[in-house]
């Protein structure tokens, strides 16, 4: 499972361009906190860098300089020196846009997975919704407007989708069984040229699932144009007395010029 | 021989100076510093694409040395942000008294061939909703049509004589009104408008007020040009010079 995730990690990387977001040598991370009933601190490098975060909760982005990360995650003001509840590194690359995510497994054991964000520009006049599963429940359908959206996502899979902007209705469902919603968002914001990225975290038998949403703006593309006229009423630009000026004057040039001709005659 | 030149002579003198007089008289439709305006809403980190990224990748950790662990720099920190909630402040209304224009102001999108959406009635301003509402960061954008074949001159048919100087009040749904103030007109070749800078979600408020203009196709019954106003917040001292 990990090991098609990363390459399906690398391929989508291929595929996004790096946005003027971070500088080339930068890339940015944001945190998200899927594992329920625990708060935590996150280390980087060994460095405290988030305190006391809580389940559902997601931070905001950070430019850091593309390098190798060591992430620990422990429990809220355990000793730096304990062993950490969950651990990796990361490689972070220039120009990449990534999410760390704590969550649990399908079987319910929490992990730590790495998403690359789709940065790429969106058409004008659309937003993009990507839908993470990252909690410990089945294989889930997600509608929109109840059409089918992504059909049959497992546990740490993703589906990434160009929209129109506007809000709508998404509902989570089991997978092939559009009845048993598991959970209903009754209106949620699509805002153009943003990617919203929702995730769905927690137990489903334990009752701590729910939603977490992170949104990634500024991949919008301008209008091409801007058409504002049908009716032609600003004229040709050429006033009356232009025209009538200059017929006097090829009237007179005529006329010399006859005059000129029956002299020569 | 004489009278016939002479009377040549007159008529391209007359030529001439009637063209001359017309093109000398023409209101010319560049006014003030566009081109610093379009730099203040164009991205100044315009930095070369950088090379396709390597995919992350992650392992297991290493063993973690207890110390002597190599220097780390310092790491900036993780925020969270609090969820506000958003700002639904929209422009409800638009008035120039300079070129004698009041209007409602209406929300508008895009086409679906990617152009904006500009209202279809000739009397009402649309507002590029995607973009940024009047005085928040980037170029909000009103635009309203020149004239329409059916309906006749429009709102913004006067807009090429607006002046830099002149005052543009804006109306919030929220009952408040802001003042800006235009700083500079121009005209841009359909195919050589600057969408980024028009459209820019970043960089300092800037109103940008758009319509039609330039020569008119009959045959395809539109302008071939746009004629854009540029205006700041009139409390900002003028950020160009």
């Amino acid at each position: 499972m990990r090991k098609a995730m990363l390459t399906l990690v690398a391929l989508m990387l291929m595929a996004a361009p790096a946005t003027a977001f971070a500088q080339s040598s930068d890339g940015t991370v944001t945190v998200v906190h899927g594992v329920p009933d625990l708060t935590v601190d996150v280390y980087v490098n060994d460095a405290l860098t988030l305190e006391d975060f809580e389940y559902g909760t997601v931070t905001d982005p950070l430019t850091l300089p593309a390098a190798d990360y060591d992430i620990a995650i422990r429990a809220a003001n355990a000793d730096p020196a304990s062993d950490p509840v969950l651990s990796q590194m990361v490689t972070l690359p220039a120009g990449a846009n990534a999410t760390i995510e704590a969550n649990l497994d399908g079987a319910g054991a929490p992990k730590i997975s790495v998403w690359v964000n789709d940065i790429s520009t969106i058409a004008t006049g659309e937003g993009r919704v990507t839908v993470r599963h990252t909690a410990a429940a089945p294989n889930v359908d997600i509608l929109a407007n109840d059409g089918a959206l992504f059909s049959d996502v497992p546990n740490g899979a993703e589906g990434v989708a160009d929209v129109p902007a506007g809000d709508y209705n998404v509902k989570v469902t089991a997978a092939g069984d559009a009845s048993t919603v598991v959970t209903e968002v009754p209106a949620l914001t699509i805002p153009e040229g943003t990617n919203v990225i929702v995730y769905a975290i927690g137990d489903l038998t334990g009752g701590s699932f729910q939603l977490a949403v992170q949104s990634i703006g500024g991949l919008h593309t301008p209008p091409a144009g801007v058409p504002s006229g049908t009716g032609g009423d600003l004229g040709t630009g050429i006033p009356l007395w232009l025209f009538a000026l200059v017929a006097a004057a090829a009237m007179t040039i005529a006329a010399g010029g006859a005059k000129l001709a029956r002299q020569r005659g | 021989m004489k009278s016939g030149l002479a009377l040549v002579a007159v008529g391209f003198l007359i030529l001439v100076a009637s063209v001359g007089w017309w093109l000398a008289g023409r209101p010319s439709v560049e006014s003030g510093d566009a081109a610093a305006v379009e730099e203040l809403l164009t991205p100044s980190t315009t930095v070369p694409a950088p090379a396709p990224p390597s995919p992350i990748t992650s392992s297991e950790p290493p063993d973690r040395p207890s110390s002597g662990a190599p220097e780390a720099t310092p790491l900036p920190r993780f925020t969270v942000a609090d969820q506000a909630a958003g700002d639904d402040r929209e422009p409800v209304a638009l008035r120039i008294p300079a070129i004698a224009v009041e209007a409602p102001i209406i929300q508008v999108g895009v086409e679906p061939d990617g152009d904006m959406e500009v209202p279809r009635n000739v009397t009402d301003v649309g507002w590029y909703e995607h973009g940024p509402a009047p005085g928040e960061p980037g170029s909000a954008v009103l635009a309203a049509h020149v004239d329409l074949a059916r309906q006749g001159p429009g709102v913004f048919f006067n807009l090429r004589s607006l002046e830099p100087g002149d005052v543009i009040h804006v109306a919030f749904s929220d009952g408040t009104t802001e003042a800006y103030r235009a700083v500079a007109r121009t005209i841009y070749d359909k195919a050589d408008l600057p969408t980024e800078a028009i459209f820019s979600r970043d960089g300092p408020p800037i109103l940008t007020l758009i319509t039609c203009g330039g020569g008119f196709n009959r045959s395809v019954g539109s302008y071939d040009s746009n004629v854009v106003v540029y205006a700041v917040p009139s409390a900002d001292r003028s950020p160009v010079s």
